[in-house]
């Protein structure tokens, strides 16, 4: 086994292979960073909706809780077969990379929603009951109280979850998307030996996600103190 | 757009569905007591370890959460064939599961390790507690306030997790979705069903994890 590395190894790393590896690493990155980011947002609206107690907004409550509780309880490689056996008719000519992002988004929202509720409900009662003796509106109470209060609740969990979408996007190459994973298969399928191909895209995501999961950790230790 | 959901071709196999739910269920269950017997050892490690033990925890939880588990089973595999070891696509699935619920399991039972004060375990010394009894009375209440939620969350995880085992053709809940949907051609409604018999199936194992932690140890497990 060993003899055969060596003798691959130049091989392997021409400048060729190396691109296409970088382009995989940054589809992969794609993936999550816009997956996230969005999740994030429509995370933080749900986390807000379940937070408000207007009587008119309870059926869209309702449907938000709904959906955070089916979501966080399906694989993510359902999702993905469900999204694209959907978007396929509706919107043929979509990209693959398109169906997976959407894939992701959808679960992400519903994880970071509940990451984010959690620090919302980190701020004490008294806080609110204070802004709104000082007439603050709804949305200056969000920004201006509750928010700048709860992130050190919200970025350590966050930053983890993240971690953990990196790992879970390897799952996309199911679907076709040429991201690391599949990056690799098509390196072993194009005849190297599987421990140089899976071995230097594990690397890569190792890469990825241990400078996150190091600033997670950071940030709990550092928030926590402060 | 006239698509007809047909939802009775799925439904007819329904108790196919439930078998690999079953097997869906036992990879989860054999690759978490297989892991927690890893993750009690490496968080022993890392808390009473010396530095060169201590080091080797880290290291191996550092790498197996930091990796897809995913890439780590085509490792295995694949790679494995290379110096003479065969493995069938479960026992692949299942070490590679096994191997990832070990590192997540080795800090979840380390928070709940380094959550018993000193102090507690000096009083109930002084107050002439035998040593299980401090492990049974003072130890073990604390642990298991601080890890059973986290616990089992992660068992949820591994149940979803295991679907991952389709892809090397092994047939869980997952697999059998895929068999019968390339066979009546009814992909979205097959895999609905399947996503339905996941939530089912995951709030059943919270339910019953937080009933049971209530009993045992007194734990407010929260289901949602």
């Amino acid at each position: 086994m060993f003899e055969r590395l060596v003798e691959e190894a130049p091989l392997f790393f021409n400048y060729h292979n190396l691109v296409f590896i970088a382009q995989a690493m940054g589809r992969t990155l794609g993936m999550t960073v816009i997956g996230c980011s969005v999740g994030f947002f429509f995370g933080l609206l749900i986390a807000v909706l379940r937070q408000s107690s207007m009587t008119a907004l309870m059926p869209l409550r309702a449907v938000a809780i709904a959906y955070v509780e089916t979501f966080r309880r399906i694989p993510f490689l359902i999702i993905l077969f469900i999204v694209l056996f959907v978007i396929e008719p509706l919107m043929p000519g979509t990209s693959l990379f398109g169906i997976a992002t959407v894939s992701v988004c959808l679960l992400s929202t519903a994880f970071l929603s509940e990451i984010i509720r959690s620090g919302l409900e980190s701020v004490p009662q008294q806080q609110m009951e204070g802004a709104r003796t000082l007439n603050f509106s709804a949305l200056q109470m969000l920004f201006m109280v509750v928010l700048p209060q709860s992130w050190k609740v919200i970025v350590p969990p966050a930053t983890a979850f993240v971690v953990m979408f990196i790992k879970d996007t390897s799952l996309a190459s199911q679907l076709g998307v040429i991201e690391l994973t599949f990056a690799g298969k098509m390196l072993v399928n194009r005849g190297f030996s599987p421990v140089l191909g899976f071995g230097v895209i594990l690397f890569c995501y190792f890469a990825l996600s241990y400078p996150l999961s190091r600033l997670s950790a950071y940030l709990e230790k550092r928030l926590a103190s402060s | 757009m006239d698509y007809t959901f047909q939802f009775t071709e799925v439904l007819k196999e329904l108790p196919y569905l439930l078998g690999g739910a079953g097997v869906t269920l036992l990879i989860a269950f054999v690759s978490f007591w297989a892991g927690a017997i890893i993750g009690l050892f490496g968080a022993v490690a890392k808390v009473y370890g010396g530095k060169m033990v201590r080091n080797i925890a880290s290291g191996y939880v550092i790498f197996f959460t930091n990796t897809p588990a995913l890439v780590q089973i085509f490792l295995l595999y694949y790679a494995l064939p290379d110096v003479g070891i065969l493995l069938g696509p479960l026992t692949a699935v299942l070490i590679g599961l096994i191997l990832n619920s070990g590192a997540y399991l080795t800090e979840i039972l380390r928070a709940g390790v380094i959550s018993v004060r000193r102090s507690e375990i000096e009083a109930a010394a002084t107050l002439g507690m035998s040593g299980m009894q401090v492990l049974r009375y003072v130890m073990l209440p604390h642990i298991a306030k601080t890890i059973y939620a986290p616990l089992s969350n992660f068992f949820v995880w591994l149940v979803l997790g295991s679907s991952l085992a389709a892809l090397f053709g092994v047939e869980e809940l997952t697999g059998r979705a895929i068999n019968i949907s390339t066979a009546n051609l009814r992909s979205i409604e097959t895999f609905t069903i399947v996503a339905a018999i996941y939530v089912v199936l995951t709030v059943l194992a919270s339910t019953s994890l937080a009933l049971v932690g209530r009993w045992a140890f007194r734990v407010r497990a929260k289901v949602f």
